[in-house]
């Protein structure tokens, strides 16, 4: 039994432990167009931001709010783009188009709306954001502080 | 032992290759919410009592999930542990631990077949939804077999077969479901505008132990739906029919005497371009109730709930505006002529609007506008308490008010370090009708916050509201204030004071303190405080929570 054990354990070491690519989901836009998330976000060496959000999540808004005003500047300095996916269900799904433009972000948003991209990535808790460049995942941030913006621009540049 | 040791090293050799392909990869999460409840002979409930830990103080809800992926295959496993106990007031059918879901799903571009648990939801759910809530102790996956067909970008087949999740068992009744989605000006290259139809079916099948049942053992619904979009504006709709069923008033009986069809009506429609966004929602549910055996119809913990018929209100952030919070009346009661339901319907509608960067309100950064107004009735029409008991609805006639929230909120950056947001929220609950209890309470929350960055990522938020009630616990004062010390770790402290509650006892403190740290993926928290008696809600469900007072602690990660 032991020995199963052993090499069971062996066995999984020798796996790619840990998510390092992102699941092969499509998930629609604002505008009804479908995106796979594997495909269509692989540019060479450009960083994709995927956010995590909700319309009643409070903290959400104020990163993405707060994105909204450094990403020109970002973009500047790093080929980066950001992604804001919507996890709201079908309760509060019709006030992300009017939130979205009345707020004036400048994103592309999809929405999960049965929540299959957050589950499969394991999420529990809203804002999480990760970094994708040259289809690896290569930066998580579960929270986000008001502030944590510049922590953040200094991780992407060393990318 | 031999061929033991074969068998694993051909698995482990086969696993090198396959570690070397990077064709293969195994991610998953876990997650533990404990609680250890403690004695409060400060905090009362309604009955004057002082609060009193179960007899299981120490209780802990625990996910661990495990995916497997090769190739176009994945399998996956989700165990769960309940120990003592789950946490109070959760489905008690959630008892020590055990494998709670599995699958194997195989999937390309066109085609997608999962064998085991799955998630799925159907339009907008007011049919079909199943999915998991931790918070709420909710996690309705079928059990069965689904299969998705994507013949081009613009087509969708779903069909699907399966017993519903209840604790770690699974449902009586057995669930059929087709959906089709159609794109319509993607198959014509329609450009910057779209036009997309569904259409659903949804059977469950459970045979019932009635003699004369006046009722058939299969239940349908079906529904059909659009989704419009051009330029600025949009527009979708829903309608939903569910086939006649024995009616449940009360929890574990069913009326073999009352037999009625139900049905959802859902419509919104709204207008947005840069800086501004207007969006209004209407929506018509008699008798939708839909569960995957009948008698599981009103119980308290959503279990075996098939469809998703949430509340369409604003979500608030703000802790006093969610004392008074709406839950949606999809349900049936004909009790005396004071109190009799059929349904709801209602609306709500929201407005964004986003003053520039340099204008006379926008100032430096811009100033944010966001305004809500929602109100619900019931179904108005003719009701016959006895000899028999009936009613026929009007289709679009408010009856009975329910509840409404009008609220306005403002958010306003100042400089690059301070932000503030101002609220005012009016609220209308009709306790009588939407808890079954009794009593009418107006409203009216001012709620202030404020934001401040320093040091190159820490900052501090403060929040203050206060709410004045006309009855049941009346005034509430609260206030919040949170630490962010870096990036990773935060500290809070907040309070909820009734002090103006009729009864001086019930003058209480609802307290907490906490800390929570965060690195990559995996959050830690822990916290020691009062928990206020009443609703917890996550996307308009809602679950009860007795009062109760101790510590929290809470751990997630993903891997």
């Amino acid at each position: 039994m032991k020995k199963i054990i052993l090499t069971a354990l062996l066995l999984v070491t020798t796996y790619n432990w840990c998510q390092t690519q992102m699941p092969n989901i499509s998930l629609k836009d604002l505008e009804g167009k479908n995106h796979t998330i594997t495909t269509d976000y692989s540019e060479k060496d450009k960083i994709y931001i995927f956010s995590f959000w909700a319309t009643w999540c409070t903290p959400c808004i104020n990163e993405l709010d707060e994105m909204n005003d450094v990403i020109e500047d970002w973009k500047k300095e790093i080929n980066v783009e950001v992604v804001a996916v919507a996890t709201d269900d079908t309760r509060t799904q019709k006030r992300i188009k009017p939130l979205v433009n009345g707020k004036a972000w400048g994103f592309n948003v999809l929405l999960d709306s049965n929540q299959d991209l957050k589950r499969s990535l394991g999420i529990v808790n809203i804002p999480h954001t990760i970094v994708v460049k040259n289809n690896k995942i290569v930066l998580v941030q579960s929270g986000y502080v008001p502030g944590s913006e510049n922590e953040l621009l200094a991780k992407l540049k060393a990318l | 032992m031999k061929k033991k040791i074969i068998f694993c090293s051909l698995l482990l050799s086969l696993g090198t290759v396959m570690a070397q392909e990077k064709k293969s990869n195994i991610s998953g999460g876990f997650e533990n919410n404990s609680q250890w409840y403690l004695n409060d002979k400060n905090l009362f409930d309604e009955n004057l009592l002082p609060t009193q830990h179960p007899e299981q103080p120490f209780r802990s809800n625990s996910y661990l999930f495990v995916n497997y992926k090769i190739k176009n295959f994945t399998f996956g496993v989700q165990t769960e542990g309940y120990y003592d106990k789950a946490l109070l007031n959760l489905n008690p059918k959630f008892e020590k631990a055990n494998i709670a879901t599995y699958f194997a799903q195989y999937k390309n571009e066109k085609i997608e077949a999962t064998l085991g648990y799955f998630y799925e939801q159907f339009g907008s759910g007011l049919l079909l939804r199943s999915w998991e809530d931790r918070a709420l102790g909710i996690n309705n996956a079928l059990r069965g077999a689904r299969f998705v067909y994507k013949p081009t970008s613009y087509l969708t087949f779903k069909t699907l077969y399966g017993q519903q999740r209840t604790g770690f068992e699974v449902s009586e009744g057995k669930i059929y479901g087709f959906d089709t989605d159609f794109n319509v000006f993607e198959a014509l290259k329609k450009e910057n505008s779209e036009l997309s139809v569904g259409f659903t079916f949804v059977g469950r099948n459970e045979k019932t132990t009635l003699v004369n049942p006046n009722f058939t053992n299969l239940t349908y619904g079906i529904g059909g739906r659009f989704n419009y979009s051009r330029n600025s504006f949009y527009a979708s709709g829903e309608y939903n029919f569910k086939s006649k069923d024995a009616v449940v008033q009360v929890k574990n009986q069913i009326d073999n005497n009352l037999i009625k069809s139900g049905s959802a009506l859902l419509f919104n429609m709204g207008y947005s371009k840069k800086g501004f966004g207007i969006d209004g929602t209407f929506r018509r549910l008699e008798n939708m109730g839909f569960y995957s055996e009948r008698l599981a119809n009103k119980n308290a913990y959503n279990d075996m709930l098939m469809n998703y018929v949430p509340s369409l209100t604003k979500q608030h952030h703000y802790n006093l505006a969610n004392i008074y919070v709406y839950q949606s009346q999809p349900g049936i009661i004909l009790n005396d002529p004071s109190m009799v339901k059929a349904g709801e319907i209602g609306g709500q509608i929201d407005l964004y609007y986003n003053f520039k960067k340099g204008t006379h309100f926008g100032g430096k950064y811009g100033t944010k506008l966001a305004v809500n107004f929602s109100q619900y009735h019931g179904l108005s029409g003719d009701y016959f308490i006895y000899n028999p008991q009936d009613f026929q609805t009007k289709f679009i006639g408010f009856g009975q008010k329910y509840f409404s929230d009008i609220n306005i909120e403002i958010t306003k950056k100042w400089n690059s370090k301070w932000q503030s947001v101002f609220s005012y929220i009016n609220q209308y609950y009709n306790k009588k009708f939407i808890t079954e209890q009794y009593g009418v309470i107006n409203t009216n929350i001012l709620a202030a916050e404020a934001i401040y960055k320093f040091g190159t990522n820490k900052s501090i938020r403060a929040q203050g509201e206060h709410l004045w009630a006309d009855a049941d616990k009346k005034n509430w004062a609260s206030l919040l204030t949170e630490f962010n010390l870096s990036s990773k770790y935060t500290v809070y402290v907040t309070d909820m004071y009734n002090y103006g509650n009729d009864e001086p006892e019930l003058r209480q403190h609802y307290f907490t303190v906490g800390n929570a740290y965060r690195l990559g993926s995996t959050r830690v928290s822990l916290s020691y405080g009062r928990q206020r008696d009443g609703l917890v809600c996550v996307g308009g469900v809602c679950r009860y929570v007795p009062a109760s007072s101790g510590f929290s602690f809470s751990i997630n990660t993903s891997f």
